[in-house]
């Protein structure tokens, strides 16, 4: 009562104006704590909640998304959406302003899932301890009105006694695997049964595992890593970085092909350092890979790369690695790798002919180099090019070609999260399973002697369920049979 | 083996045809007979035709047995094609497609065998038919598997447990339609809107959890072969969307003002959603492109 009166004095911009505000009527903080409760514990939000969040994954596949990680890159980024703006012309600039071009790290997005998780817990706290309650300590007495008005009822009169009545009555009960609990004694008695009686817990199980796959993603997001693009030449070795203190090198590499042209298979074989001292080692593909602690290793990509050296003029050497030609140029016709030079402070580019691009400059055995200062934009201080084997200097440095190689690509990965989501989706499985495969079902009985024997009648609600209400007719003609039939005595 | 497995399927478009022919014709025949038995549908007194019930040809039940046998020669082309590629159908759309068509075959026989209604093989029948002639549009030639196809056993799997939860949702909207085309009034002999309503929402009962399962395996596969479990990939993304909607609908029968037409709004929504998803390989790029139509 007070609730309706209270809901009534808040003022609705919509209302005009209104007194209630100078009435000097205040939201006290129990107040705003009990509409929000009612708001999140609404099916309505629920469903609002859910659809729109289909909707947002509705424009994530229909709208181009930003690949990862563009967006904090300040130059690619703007150049990306350029490269957008034939196909959504005047519409970029603004999808761009609303998120999304990355509707999933978007405001909306992370709005509604927050809300929907929040929504989801409430549900749940509302829902429980009645879920409980009813798997517990079920209501086993039911009067007469209930069978009344009971979806699902009979009655019969038997000329029984109430006893054998329900011994008839639990023994076709538990026939249908029901637990029976029986109340009362001779004159009345109520008998209540049911089964799958801890069904309805899979929604709570359901909805908690939506929690666990939440939490799983954050701490992913917050503690993991993931490079997709760590390419390691053949021959060489590369530092994971992320604080992990492995490195990995690459003892060959292997695409092999059907005889149509299309790929069967990659490999990799690989070693794997931890601080210098080697920890595994494995040959790895699509599909296998390594996993080495909490670190994973995938196969990717690959490509070509140029085996190369690099001696200071005191002859020194500076470099010697594999570069892998990860870049393609703007024109497609090259493939782009890169040196750093830290300690002259210079950068170099080894420029190769992309495969089956034939360049009259760079010819087959031969790499572009261009070398410029680092951190400085603008044109190469040095330019050149070099044949394999042949040493040549450019920028005051021995450049050497040694020879071509492939390099690997590899996704490397850490997601302490990842237990978190596996557990949850199993979870999600288990819980949905359980509401849907073993439905609870409830029944009730009420048996009073009567002159000459006893009155019966049956009950139960059901929500939907043909073969439920198929059953409950099959048992109550059973029990007239036995109950009524002519061997009852 | 290949022959074989193309024969069967041509053996199985011409049933789901024949079927289809059956139960549109003892439809009408039902509609002009006027007949309204208690469990007024296509398949008791209605599926008889002819002025004599007891002499005339039960259309219905021929419909039947040849959903039955559509399913078998679509099982025995899937299982040929199995043992011709060494793989599941999820390799293209074309073995992909026989298998979506033989999960709403199959779902709706066993709805019908459970709830005796015909009816809904009206429009269960013609989402498979156009399943299947929409893969004889396509070249049914078996390419060998780019590698991150090639987990057998896993993929296997993914696809059997999408092709269930595809199949309910056919039905769940094929008897969805019917409660809207029914209408209040339910003149058109079709069944009645709570049996409708039932049966939709008992499909989606068995759909939602292997949708989700769906769902669920395709991320351990993405884990193993792309280094994380979830990538945003528009197919991953459409198939959510669709688990998003469904779990909507479940919720919505909660909730009483919901019942009835609007929930039978969100499972045509469904489905639209599980087409979306399905034929999406066509459009989406991405890591699902797989569709055997483009060069890949
Ligand atoms: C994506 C998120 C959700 C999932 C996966 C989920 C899952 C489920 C499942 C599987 C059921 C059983 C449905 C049935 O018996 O027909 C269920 C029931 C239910 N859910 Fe959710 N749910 C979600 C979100 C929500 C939200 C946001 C709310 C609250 C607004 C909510 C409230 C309920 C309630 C009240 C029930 C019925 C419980 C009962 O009958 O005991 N759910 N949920």
């Amino acid at each position: 009562m007070t609730q309706t009166v209270r809901t009534q004095a808040i003022p609705r911009a919509d209302r005009g104006p209104t007194d209630d505000l100078d009435a000097g009527r205040t939201v006290s903080p129990a107040d705003i704590r009990e509409r929000l409760w009612h708001f999140f514990i609404s099916m309505r939000t629920g469903l609002a909640l859910m659809l729109g969040l289909a909707v947002l994954g509705l424009i994530g596949t229909l709208l181009v998304q930003a690949p990862e990680g563009l967006k904090s890159d300040p130059q690619a980024y703007p150049a990306w959406l350029e490269s957008l703006r034939p196909r959504y012309g005047g519409w970029t600039g603004v999808l761009d302003a609303l998120g999304l071009f990355s509707i999933f790290s978007s405001i909306w997005f992370r709005g509604i899932v927050m809300l929907l998780t929040t929504s989801v817990l409430a549900c749940s706290v509302n829902r429980a301890p009645h879920l409980w309650k009813q798997a517990v300590h079920p209501r086993t007495n039911m009067s007469e009105t209930f069978f009344a008005h009971a979806p699902l009822s009979a009655s019969i009169a038997a000329p029984t006694h109430p006893d054998a009545a329900l011994a008839e009555i639990q023994a076709a009960f538990r026939a249908r695997h029901f637990r029976t609990i029986v109340k009362g004694d001779g004159d009345t008695i109520h008998l209540y049964a049911d089964r799958f009686r801890w069904g309805p817990f899979g929604t709570v199980i359901a909805h908690l595992s939506l929690i666990f796959i939440l939490a799983g993603a954050l701490i992913g997001t917050a503690w993991g890593f993931r490079n997709t693009g760590l390419a390691v030449p053949v021959g060489s070795r590369v530092d994971v970085g992320y604080g992990t203190g492995l490195s990995i090198e690459a003892k060959s590499f292997t695409d092999s092909y059907y005889p149509n042209g299309s790929p069967s298979d990659f490999t990799s074989d690989l070693v794997l350092y931890r601080d210098g001292a080697q920890i595994d080692a494995a040959t790895i593909r699509v599909n296998q890979p390594l996993r080495a602690g909490d670190v994973t290793v995938y196969q990717s990509f690959y490509g070509a790369a140029a085996a190369m050296k690099v001696a200071d003029p005191t002859g020194t050497v500076v470099f010697e690695r594999g570069v892998p030609l990860e870049w393609t140029s703007s024109d497609g016709k090259h493939r782009v790798g890169q040196i750093i030079l830290p300690d002259v402070g210079l950068t170099a580019y080894v420029i190769g002919a992309a495969s089956g691009e034939v360049d009259p400059q760079i010819k087959p055995g031969q790499m572009g180099i261009e070398v410029y200062t680092s951190g400085s934009e603008g044109s190469p201080i040095a330019t050149g090019v070099i044949s394999q084997g042949q040493p040549a200097k450019i920028a005051g440095l021995d450049f050497t070609f040694v020879r071509e190689r492939q390099f690997t690509g590899l996704i490397v990965a850490r997601d302490p999260g990842a237990v978190f989501v596996w557990i949850g989706a199993s979870l999600l499985v288990f819980g949905i399973s359980l509401v849907f495969f073993f439905p609870s079902r409830r029944a009730w009985a009420l048996i009073r002697r009567r002159p000459g024997g006893s009155s019966i009648q049956v009950g139960a609600v059901v929500r939907h369920d043909v073969s439920f209400e198929a059953d409950f007719k099959r048992l109550v003609d059973e029990l007239k049979l036995a109950l009524t039939g002519p061997s009852a005595i | 083996m290949f022959k074989m497995s193309e024969y069967s399927f041509i053996a199985g478009v011409i049933s789901v045809g024949l079927a289809l022919g059956c139960y549109v014709i003892a439809f009408v025949a039902a509609r002009v007979m006027r007949q309204r038995t208690a469990l007024a549908g296509v398949g008791t007194g209605g599926g008889t035709i002819g002025v004599d019930r007891r002499g005339g040809v039960n259309l219905g039940a021929y419909g039947t047995l040849l959903v039955y046998l559509a399913l078998a020669f679509l099982t025995a082309s899937l299982v040929f094609r199995t043992i011709a590629t060494g793989h599941g159908p999820f390799a293209n759309m074309y073995e992909f497609s026989i298998a979506f068509a033989w999960g709403t075959l199959a779902m709706y026989a066993y709805f019908e065998r459970r709830y005796h209604e015909r009816a809904l093989g009206l429009v269960a029948l013609p989402i498979a038919l156009a399943l299947l002639l929409y893969a004889m549009t396509i070249p049914a030639t078996i390419d060998p598997l780019v590698p991150a196809l090639q987990n057998n056993l896993l993929l296997s799997v993914h696809v059997a447990v999408a092709v269930v939860a595809y199949g309910t949702f056919s039905v769940a909207f094929a008897a969805a339609i019917l409660y809207l085309v029914r209408g209040e009034d339910g003149r058109r002999g079709l069944p009645s809107r709570e049996l409708l309503d039932e049966i939709s929402y008992k499909a989606v009962v068995i759909g939602f959890p292997f949708l989700t399962l769906t769902i669920v395996l395709g991320a351990v596969w993405a884990e193993v072969a792309w280094g994380t479990y979830w990538s945003w990939d528009p197919k991953e993304t459409a198939s959510l969307v669709t688990w998003l909607i469904y779990g909507s609908y479940l919720h919505a029968r909660v909730v009483r003002g919901w019942r009835g037409e609007r929930a039978a709004s969100l499972l045509l929504l469904g489905f639209a959603a599980t087409l979306f998803t399905y034929f999406g390989n066509l459009f989406f790029g991405g890591l699902h492109s797989y569709s055997g139509l483009n060069n890949q």
